[in-house]
Order: structure tokens, then sequence, then C-alpha cells
């Protein structure tokens, strides 16, 4: 069954709905919302609400359903330069 | 009777958790002496750390004047950031020891350390400094900037750690490194200012006085997100990955 989400870019607020399938991980989902939005080189993590997902976990697993709102970050790397 | 200003820490005792004897005693491992390790390193010694080990490998350049508090004009191209840190830090508090080792992280025995503070700019040595914390059980707090946001994150014993919130786009980051000066460089694609550095250097060492006193139960063990455009922390939970490494997966 296919179900229908929304991914938040934080950066600029902009938003792209995906068709995804229960069995489909986040980490897909991640890449490809990164790869949409041409992000700059770095890493980025996916939340729902206050809970980061899990790459390996499934949609489904993850407890996601039709219409949520998931909202995309990066995932902060500098410190020493 | 103690003359009033005699005890520099006569403030900070009056904060009932704060157990200032253990805090003189422990042997923190700073790794990373830029920007992050700069403000880690002086928030340590003010709050009272005397043992200090700092390992960076890196040579001071005159764009970490403005945001590097322990370095000058005078040690741009010559002088070692661990060491301009090491040097300097005891005109904060002669007592304090800090300890600069010249090295990379994957050349440190980090065994001998009651904690550890990553101030890297880069995921390889992350997984590297969460995977052996992890095997030594030794309390690693991690953190990071991203232009005006940052994070913190507190991996112990047992929980999630670092890995547990890693993907694919970090294992594609990790491969980007590149040189510019025919060293191994890794440059940050947003670098960060001051005062996101020094807002997170300070949530990374309460968040060491609170474990060093014995108070791990109020650490944020999840990932502590810091957005300074909309001037907000967010407590992000972190579940723990099954098939993390560091977790008994692949």
């Amino acid at each position: 069954m296919t179900l229908v989400i929304t991914v938040k870019n934080v950066a600029n607020g902009a938003t792209v709905r995906m068709e995804t399938e229960p069995e489909e991980r986040i980490g897909e989902i991640i890449e490809s919302a990164a790869e949409y939005w041409k992000k700059d080189p770095g890493a980025y993590v996916l939340k729902k609400g206050k809970t980061l997902l899990s790459a390996s976990s499934t949609i489904d697993e993850s407890g996601i359903i039709g219409n949520d709102i998931l909202e995309l970050i990066p995932d902060p790397e500098g410190g020493s330069t | 009777m103690l003359r009033a200003g005699a005890d520099r820490f006569n403030r900070m005792r009056m904060i009932e958790f704060l157990d200032l004897d253990a805090i003189h005693e422990c042997r923190c491992l700073v790794v990373g002496a830029g920007a992050l390790g700069n403000e880690v390193v002086k928030d340590l010694v003010l709050s009272g750390f005397r043992y200090i080990t700092l390992v960076d490998h890196d040579v001071i350049s005159r764009s970490n004047l403005s945001r590097c508090l322990f370095f000058r004009e005078k040690d741009v191209g010559s002088v070692k950031k661990a060491r301009a840190i090491a040097s300097r830090a005891r005109s904060i508090d002669p007592d304090a020891r800090v300890r600069p080792n010249i090295s990379r992280i994957q050349f440190v025995d980090m065994s001998d350390h009651d904690i550890i503070l990553g101030c890297v700019d880069n995921i390889d040595a992350r997984i590297h400094i969460n995977s052996h914390a992890r095997f030594l059980s030794i309390p690693y707090i991690d953190g990071a900037t991203y232009g005006l946001r940052g994070k913190v994150q507190t991996v112990l014993s047992d929980g999630p750690c670092l890995q547990c919130a890693m993907n694919r786009t970090h294992v594609k980051q990790m491969e980007r490194h590149f040189s510019c000066s025919g060293d191994d460089v890794f440059v940050t694609p947003i670098p960060s200012d001051i005062t996101t550095t020094a807002v997170i250097a300070g949530m990374m060492v309460r968040e060491a006085m609170k474990i060093v006193s014995g108070r791990s139960d109020l650490c944020s063990r999840d990932m502590c997100y810091y957005d300074g455009e909309k001037g907000t922390t967010e407590l992000l939970d972190v579940p723990v990955d099954p098939t993390c490494p560091n977790h008994g997966g692949d």
C-alpha cells in the first residue's frame, strides 16, 4: 500500500510530497530528499516530531502513516577548523 | 575564616550537584583544538577541570583567529594548536595541566582518561572516538557545528551512540575528504561563528560536569540540537539502531 508523506527542508521551509512503500527504508528517503533539493555536501538526518528516524528502519517500523510530515535537517559536522 | 575570594570556586560550590573534588581529579581527553576545542578547554579550566590531554596535529592558521581565544597573530603558520592552548590555559588557572598531544586521534591511547570530549570536524574521527569510547566504557560527549546550527550528543555505555543516528549521507560525506595543501585536509562546507561554537562548547562542558559529579541521570542522552537561526534548542530522541556495529549489528 503506497503512503504519501511530506518531507520538509528545514533550511528553507520547502516541502516535497513523496510516495513511499511501507517496506522502504528511512535511509532511502533521506538520500532521495537530499538529492531532490541538491543539498550542500554534508550529512542529513530525518526527524518526525522529536524523534530522529533510524536509517535502517522501514517506514512501517518507524510508525509513519499517510500525510505525516518529516523534517530533513543537517547533521552538524564541524568544530575544529 | 576563609577570605572572600580566596577560593576561586567558592561560588561554584554553591551549586549543589557539582562535585568539585571529582572535577579537579578528572582526567579529560579533548580531541580537536580548533574553534570548539578552544572554547571547550576554556570552559573546562574555568569549571575546575585540571587534568586535560588535548589532541590535535594541526598548525594555527589566520582564519582561526576570529574564533579561537587562545591563538595569537604571531602563532599563525608555525605554532601547533594544541601547544598554544596548553601553554595559555594555565594563565586562566595555574593549577590547570593541559598536556598537548600532537597527533591524530587514531594514534592515541584513550584508555587513560575518565571522559572524552570530541571537538572534531569530520565523521571519520567521530566514528573512531565513538566506537573506542563505547568499547572502553568511557563517557563521550560529542559536539559539532554547522553554520548557526550545532548539536551535542552524550554517549554512555548504554543507550544510543553516534553511529545509531548515521546513514548513507554520512558515508558519502566521509568519501568527500579532499586535500587543498597536500595534507589530508577536510574543509567543512559551512563554517561556524564564535557564538554558535560557544553555545555548543558550554553545553558539552556542562554535560561533563554532570557526569563527573555522578549525575549522569541529568545528561541529555539523545541529540541536543541547537538552531541559532530560530534561537531554539530541541532534544531529539535517538533510537538504538540494531544494525549499528556498536550495538551488535553489522
